[in-house]
């Protein structure tokens, strides 16, 4: 196997001058094509971890190599440039609720775009018939005018997810993507993350709530506790013992079916 | 109320029972209202970008002032045919604005036959009203064409310049460009823009270097500035807020309280619209030579009257009717309800009013002087009338401080009334 | 470590630095507000009774300003006593219930154990002054500094008492405002300005009785206006550029448009400059807060000189009655008064679009046009119809200073006493007035 695709050593991250330590030295790499799943408590550390490695939020110390560069030491232009292969779904899907679902989706574009054509909206042709292609793919072309808050929840995480798509990433970080969906959406939009993963062959980092969510689209699980990393293996590992360690003395499992 | 035939349990009321006559008036009223909205939008419309044009081109081409360029008789008839001409054969901007557009029989577009039909049929029918209080207007019925509510969906909207809306609109953004600019800009302005620096330049250069000579009648007139917009704000505040509660149109249950609701809110409008320093001309010519604070307290104390008591009878009308419900309920009377119910959620939005009138009070009390009201104001309009531009200075850095301060003030406690709290600052991240 | 006492708040240690200045801010307004009514109270001594006891019988009327700022003419040493008396009153007040300064600040005097008593207050007045000059001294120390914000100033130590964050403890009822401190004083004091604000400004009832007669006249002028000018131009104004602008209804147009070219350019400066004046787009590097500092001083310092004043400026820079000069006034202060409402809605959007356009590898400028823009655009047209509301407002009146529009013809005709023109115009202005503030309130009803 080659060298690893993501490399994360000693991620730390403090907030508040010392007060609040959201990350502990965390370390573990990342194969090329893997679909990583990263479950805990809210509050342990999984979304700060994911906006670390897209530098959304400064690391206080450690390093963060994807595919090779340090990502912790290279300039803001440095880093848009590299931002542009790594796509992010995020909870509350953050879309621009009063542009059409078009707009949303080309958005996904803008890193490749010059910035005086993306001020005027003049997305090149190419650009809007590969917008329409990934708009198709997750089933809502005929969409593609409404207005992104007259979508429903799914509808919009899957704007989302084109939104990504436009960017042909290398590496997808999804913050609790599932977690406003109810259950059946939930499976959908976690179904067009995992062809993301098996066709296009695209890295995934994904943290999740629910472990029977993350058992059956993982091919790792990683847990995370209070900023620390508290199991890293396959998802068949995980017994109830591991689970109450994760997720602490009263916690249950719930099933998502 | 069921109100259009396409409604499942759709009966016309009847005529003939007073109730049903009511019922029927306030459904004709409705429809005409529907109908009309679009027609006097768009008449509105298209009124308004030929008065600009003509306005414009008459003062660009001969420096004279002319409205319509033609007879009255010939402005109105025009306008009017445009607009049925836009309705008709387009989209226009007040069909844009209600939402609708015009279709026929199963979703088609019209053919350009049953649009003739329209537009003939739009002077018959819309212009006496009459026909627009028919549940399917008649002008709709003949033609066979309906204005129905959009959808959106997957169709590609034109772009901007394609449309008939969005060609008037960039022509009207055009035209009052060009007339606003042309007409506010007398000759020579550039010229003198470009070359008088130097006089702009003294009175800078002035203010620039104050000298403190006036120091005390300064702070003193300052102090008397200050208390004629606390002065105003608080009597204000004594008469608008009993005031409002009559004011508020949720709060009127008899006839006579309806009627009064009307008087005060129209009345108060009238005082609202003219401007604290018209006032105080007014109220110089009552107070007479001697007082001239008087006359400026008098005169934010009238608009602050009509200013505050809109402000409070608005929020009155926008509180929620849960806790008068449940004390008219208990059995408690008009006066109980005020207090237990609408008062506690009130007080602190009427706080928040008055802090925020009593920055506008103080930004008056400022300048109300120059038109002799006392105050700052009038230090400051004798001192420029002497050309004194140095000593004026201070009287500017006085004013400036005394805005400023009282708008930071102001700001903080409304901020805590508001909210409960101060404001925190923006917390940082959060660790998920 | 801080010894926990009953009525202590735990969430104190926190708030360290803080606590001391709200104390140290509560302190002063009480300060203040003694030495109001000290003032106040020698001032209405002079006016009412002082007159002809100290020396020289109505000295005040001729001095009017020494009498406001020194009413009994006390020499230097007076005013040492005045500064000593109003501390030890302020003192006195804030250890011997819950002064106003404490009520506003959310502060209360509370025992460290147990509760406070008679002792408790009056070692902590004797301590008081030691207390108070010893505290510069240990706050610069930062050895003593800490435990200054944990165990308080020297006469909280040694009192055993402390001012600290009240909270009222649920249940108990509260206290009616008029039997407490706070609730007295602040009765007073409104009282108290009431009464001395009516003899600042020389209000007198009776004058407005008596002069009715006199105004009379000129108000019944007023109400049946003369329209006379209303489309023809008046002819008086033959000297100025354009004499055909000088009727009411033209000049009333110009005055609009005036008031919308305003507008216009001050919201088209102002757009930009709110993106400079907005904390959570210009905060994250050291250059960045200056820019939004600076940016937010200009809009502050601009916003308090009144329309009013830049038009003066304006009027000798680009000519008397140039409606320019009113145009070029207005626009300064519209931007400065939008670029703050503008910044102030930047700040308030969702920063959940700016993250998603930053992680598609955006920058800084594609995250204001596509996350930023759409969101705020409602309360931006919003806010610019409403300044342009507020701009016909002004407009209407600064031809008083050389701004041009209606103005003119407002002061015009009251300096000759043609108080029926005066109707007139006045009732255009109210007319054109009212019906632009209801058609810009139900269109940003619709907006926003």
């Amino acid at each position: 196997m080659s060298e690893p695709y993501l490399i994360i050593e000693g991620l730390t991250k403090v907030y508040e001058r010392g007060q609040v330590v959201a990350l502990k030295d965390v370390s573990f790499s990342v194969d090329k094509g893997e679909f990583l799943v990263i479950i805990g408590l809210s509050g342990s550390g999984k979304s700060t971890l994911l906006r670390c490695i897209n530098r959304l939020v400064e690391p206080t110390a450690g390093h963060i190599f994807v595919n090779g560069v340090d990502v912790t030491t290279l300039s803001s232009g440095q880093m848009r440039k590299m931002r542009r292969k790594m796509g992010m779904i995020f909870q509350h899907f953050n879309l621009i609720n009063r542009s059409t679902v078009l707009t949303n989706v080309l958005s996904g574009r803008l890193g490749y775009t010059p910035t005086w054509r993306s001020l005027l909206g003049l997305f090149s042709r190419t650009d809007r018939e590969m917008a329409f292609r990934n708009l198709k793919r997750v089933g809502l072309e005929d969409k593609a005018y409404a207005r992104a808050d007259e979508l429903s929840g799914g509808q919009q995480q899957r704007v989302g997810i084109a939104r990504a798509l436009m960017q042909d990433p290398d590496l997808l970080l999804t913050d609790e993507p599932v977690s406003a969906l109810d259950p059946a959406t939930s499976h959908s939009v976690m179904q067009y993350l995992e062809q993301m993963n098996r066709e296009d062959g695209v890295t995934v980092l994904a943290s999740l709530h629910f472990l029977s969510l993350a058992r059956r689209y993982g091919t790792r699980i990683l847990a995370l506790k209070d900023g620390e990393i508290v199991f890293d293996g396959l998802p068949t590992e995980i017994d109830e013992k591991k689970f109450r360690e994760i997720y602490g003395e009263e916690a249950e499992e719930v099933e998502v079916r | 109320m069921m109100h259009s035939p396409t409604d499942d349990n759709y009966k016309p009321p009847s005529v003939i029972t007073r109730k049903g006559l009511s019922e029927t008036l306030e459904l004709i009223r409705h429809r005409i209202s529907i109908g009309l909205a679009p027609v006097l939008l768009d008449l509105g419309f298209i009124g308004t970008l030929w008065v600009l044009i003509t306005y414009g081109f008459a003062w660009i081409a001969w420096k004279e002032i002319h409205y319509f360029l033609v007879p009255d008789w010939l402005f109105v008839l025009g306008v009017i045919e445009a607009t049925a001409i836009w309705e008709s054969f387009g989209r226009s901007l007040g069909q844009r604005i209600v939402g609708k557009r015009l279709i026929a029989k199963g979703l088609s577009r019209p053919t350009v036959s049953q649009r003739i039909v329209y537009y003939l049929l739009f002077h018959i029918s819309v212009l006496p009203i009459v026909g627009l209080s028919l549940a399917r207007p008649l002008h709709e019925r003949l033609s066979g064409l309906t204005l129905t509510p959009i959808l959106r969906g997957s169709e590609k909207p034109a772009p901007w310049y394609r449309t008939t809306s969005g060609v008037f609109i960039a022509v009207s953004v055009a035209a009052l460009l060009i007339t606003t600019f042309a007409v506010t800009i007398e000759g020579g302005t550039w010229e003198r823009f470009l070359k008088n620096p130097s006089k702009a330049g003294r009175i800078f250069g002035a203010l620039l270097n104050p000298t403190f000579q006036f120091w005390k009648d300064a702070v003193f007139k300052l102090f008397e500035t200050i208390y004629m917009a606390i002065m105003a704000t608080l009597i204000g505040v004594l008469v608008a807020a009993p005031l409002s509660f009559f004011a508020a149109r949720n709060l009127t249950r008899t006839p006579v309280a309806k009627l009064f609701y009307m008087l005060i809110r129209g009345v108060l409008s009238f005082f609202r619209s003219i401007e604290p320093i018209v006032w105080a001309i007014v109220f110089l010519v009552w107070v007479g030579p001697a007082r001239n604070p008087f006359a400026g307290f008098l005169a934010l104390l009238i608009h602050s009257i009509a200013d505050l008591t809109k402000l409070y009878a608005e929020r009155i009308e926008s509180i929620e009717t849960g806790p008068v419900e449940a004390i008219t309920a208990t059995g408690g009377n008009w006066l109980s309800v005020l207090r237990y119910a609408v008062v506690p959620q009130i007080i602190n939005p009427y706080i928040s009013f008055t802090l925020y009138r009593w920055d506008i009070n103080i930004r008056m009390s400022t300048i109300v002087g120059l038109v002799g009201g006392g105050g700052i104001g009038q230090l400051l309009l004798m001192l420029l009338q002497a050309q004194r531009f140095s000593d004026a200075a201070i009287c500017v850095y006085l004013i400036a401080l005394l805005v400023w301060g009282i708008d930071t003030l102001s700001s903080k406690l409304r901020q805590y009334y508001e909210h409960g709290r101060p404001i925190q600052k923006a917390p940082a991240e959060e660790s998920a | 470590m801080s010894t926990k006492a009953t009525t202590t708040n735990p969430e104190d240690a926190l708030t360290d630095a803080r606590k001391l200045r709200k104390r140290a801010l509560g302190f002063a307004l009480d300060w203040a507000i003694v030495y109001y009514f000290l003032h106040a109270s020698m001032y209405l001594y002079l006016v009412f009774w002082g007159s002809q006891t100290i020396r020289g019988w109505n000295w005040y009327k001729n001095d009017p300003y020494t009498a406001f700022f020194n009413p009994l003419r006390l020499p230097s040493w007076g005013w040492w006593l005045i500064l000593f008396g109003t501390l030890g009153v302020v003192v006195l007040i804030r250890t011997f219930g819950r002064s106003l300064g404490q009520r506003a600040f959310g502060l209360s005097l509370q025992a460290r154990s147990g509760s406070v008593n008679l002792v408790k207050r009056c070692i902590r007045i004797l301590v008081w002054p030691m207390g108070v000059i010893l505290a510069p001294i240990q706050l610069a120390i930062p050895a003593l500094r800490h435990g200054v914000f944990t165990h308080g100033l020297l006469h909280d130590r040694i009192s055993g008492t402390s001012i600290r964050h009240y909270v009222h403890p649920s249940g108990t009822p509260y206290k009616r405002f008029w039997k407490t401190q706070w609730g007295i004083v602040a009765v007073a004091l409104l009282s108290l300005t009431l009464f001395l604000g009516w003899i600042i400004i020389d209000a007198d009832l009776g004058i407005l009785i008596g002069r009715v007669d006199e105004a009379r006249n000129v108000f019944l002028e007023i109400v049946h206006p003369d329209f006379t000018h209303f489309t023809t131009p008046d002819p008086i104004f033959y000297q100025r550029a354009y004499p055909q602008m000088f009727s009411i209804v033209n000049l009333m147009l110009l005055t609009v448009l005036m008031a919308l070219a305003a507008t216009i350019l001050g919201a088209a400066f102002a757009f930009p400059l709110s993106f400079l004046g907005a904390r959570n787009l210009m905060c994250q590097s050291r250059i960045g807060w200056w820019i939004y500092s600076v940016t937010r001083g200009f809009f502050n310092l601009f916003r308090s000189i009144e329309t009013l004043i830049w038009v003066i400026v304006f009027a000798v820079w680009i000519g008397y009655g140039n409606p320019f000069a009113g145009v070029m006034a207005l626009v300064i202060h519209t931007i400065a008064a939008l670029g703050k409402l503008y910044s102030e809605q930047v700040e308030g959007i969702d920063s959940g679009p700016m993250e998603a356009i930053l992680a598609c590898g955006g920058s800084k400028l594609q995250v204001i046009r596509y996350a930023v823009i759409p969101q705020i655009i409602p309360s931006f047209l919003a806010f610019t119809l409403y300044r342009w509301d507020i701009n016909v407002r002004m407009a209407t009146i600064i031809a008083l200073v050389g701004g041009g529009g209606i103005g003119d013809l407002l002061f015009h005709y009251r300096r000759t006493g043609d108080w029926a023109q005066v109707g007139a115009v006045v009732i255009a202005m109210v007319v054109v007035v009212w019906t632009l503030d209801y058609i810009s309130g139900r269109v940003r009803e619709k907006i926003a």
